[in-house]
């Protein structure tokens, strides 16, 4: 069973069947890099294909499985990684033309972490350039496009780790998240991106956006594989500054079960009914998400979070100063490599001023004692990931998240886990999303709301159709 | 500084030595005055004594990390 189907088992489908030796890890990676070689002039989801190392990579995977050295559910799974993620030998391009032919000596600890796993790896992703630079036409490599519908957006800034995913071009992706840019490629392209807790995962080798927000992740199609992934990244790291030594949690094992009895969610409603107003379908859809996790056993709660322009503002703020801090030699030298779109999103940092960075901190303190209040009485909170459905491509405007702020940034201030789940499909046949946050380090708990959810609903059985 | 928008962009862009592209200046603005609102929103009018979120983190050894 290596034809095109396979190139759609989830993690936990493919791990039993590589470790029964029922699927040889070489022809299943002959058959993403088949199924890519096929679709990847559409969706544009690789930057770089790494045909023959992954290949190798395969072959040694399934040498050591036969000789009975099996290291775990990830031995022999074929992965994309976002391209900001170091990789020794191979370039990592951040996509932009400032950085071509960057090639890293060593692996991020991630990539490495993965590699230890046994992963395949099959290439670098599309991403927004130095994840920031929205969807571009002015940069070295076309913007991936949504596997739902290739006119439509696959959001970013992991665009490439969302197509590839959920149009099976890889088994799983990492991303990285600073203002949602794991979770909303997640919920435009139908996906599971878990968004871990600051300092849960290692950041250590991957091009920096801003310091104190950014985070890394998994982009999955279910729940059980990114709860697969975090536990084979999550933990300490001495080269990550902002790494927590706090203990890492079994998280597969927190799935089990199914009933969700004795929890409490808290619906942050006024976020997307007065604050943003959802679409009439996402709101329609979140409802009816709720009502599935009551049917689960949570009981359900109102809760109220600040305003959602306040935690936007406050993280704008301080993204735009740390990215500026960041790019601020090669943007005065070579304001021309860069996109139109990425130098103006850092250029604007240099324009907040000290005082302004310092107030915005202090009001991010007060954000996260204001968030942490308002869970006092709940294990999660509830929201959709988005407003809206992904729209065009191009359709973006270039400070799209000023006018229809999405739902994500407040949980990159405050730090904590935020996933979100497929939770059905608009008229157009395009996916929406549901999100779970959770309190700091608890990983468990979102991964198993998630999980319930996405056991009890039929959305899992929905692929996009392509040729 | 100017009393428009536009005159403290522009001083703001010439006291930071940014040399924009052509045609940077207006999409620039617009950024800035988004800017602008974001930084009046946020304030600037706490108590002394409110502290800021720390992103520092000394080490038990009393060391720091980085």
């Amino acid at each position: 069973m290596t034809d095109d189907n396979s190139c759609f088992l989830s993690v936990a489908e493919a791990a039993p069947l590589i470790a029964a030796k029922r699927i040889s890890p070489v022809e299943l990676t002959r058959a993403y890099l088949d199924r890519i070689e096929r679709l990847n002039g559409t969706l544009h989801a690789y930057v770089r294909v790494l045909h023959d190392e992954a290949l190798a990579a395969a072959r040694a995977a399934e040498a050591e499985i036969m000789a009975g050295r099996y290291r775990g559910p990830l031995h022999g799974i074929a992965i994309g990684l976002k391209d900001i993620y170091d990789t020794a030998g191979v370039p990592t391009e951040g996509g932009s033309k400032s950085c071509l032919g960057r090639i890293p000596a060593n692996d991020a600890t991630t990539t490495r972490l993965l590699k230890e796993a046994g992963v395949v790896m099959l290439g670098k992703l599309t991403t927004w350039e130095f994840a920031i630079g929205g969807t571009a036409f002015d940069t070295p490599f076309p913007p991936a496009r949504n596997p739902w519908n290739i006119d439509h957006d696959p959001a970013g800034s992991s665009s490439g780790s969302g197509a590839a995913v959920a149009s099976g071009l890889c088994a799983m992706a990492m991303g990285s998240d600073t203002g949602g840019s794991i979770r909303w490629p997640a919920a435009w392209c139908g996906l599971a991106g878990l968004k871990p807790t600051y300092g849960r995962v290692s950041r250590a080798g991957i091009m920096p956006l801003s310091f104190s927000l950014d985070h890394a992740g998994p982009l999955t199609w279910t729940v059980e594989d990114a709860a697969i992934v975090l536990q084979a990244i999550a933990g300490h790291d001495a080269s990550d500054p902002a790494s927590a030594r706090c203990p890492v949690a079994d998280y597969r094992a927190a799935l089990a079960g199914g009933n969700l009895r004795g929890l409490r969610l808290g619906v942050a409603r006024a976020m997307f009914e007065r604050d943003c107003v959802g679409s009439e379908e996402m709101l329609s859809a979140f409802d009816e998400s709720v009502g599935v996790l009551r049917e689960l056993g949570a009981s359900i709660a109102e809760i109220e979070l600040p305003p959602l322009a306040l935690y936007n503002a406050t993280a704008y703020l301080i993204a735009r100063s740390e990215g500026f801090a960041i790019h601020e030699k090669a943007l005065r030298e070579r304001p021309q490599d860069y996109g139109a779109l990425a130098r103006d999103r850092l250029t604007i940092g240099a324009y907040v001023r000290a005082s302004d960075m310092v107030q915005a901190m202090r009001r991010r303190q007060m954000l996260v004692e204001a968030t942490t209040a308002a869970m006092g009485g709940v294990d999660a909170i509830l929201l959709p990931t988005a407003p809206d459905p992904a729209p065009r491509l191009g359709d973006l405007a270039p400070y799209f998240g000023n006018q229809r702020p999405t739902y994500m940034r407040p949980f990159n201030l405050t730090g904590q886990p935020a996933l979100s789940v497929c939770n059905g499909f608009d008229n157009a046949g395009l996916p929406l999303s549901l999100q779970i946050v959770g309190r700091c380090f608890d990983e468990a708990m979102v991964l198993r709301i998630g999980h319930a959810y996405e056991r009890t609903t039929p959305w899992r059985g929905r692929r996009p159709q392509l040729a | 500084m100017g009393a428009t928008i536009e005159a403290r962009f522009l001083a703001e862009t010439k006291l930071l030595g940014l040399e924009l592209l052509p045609g940077q200046e207006v999409t620039l603005l617009a950024a800035y005055t988004a800017l602008r609102e974001m930084v009046e929103l946020v304030g600037a009018d706490y108590p002394f004594e409110t502290e800021p979120a720390h992103v520092f983190m000394p080490v038990p050894s009393g060391g720091d990390r980085r």
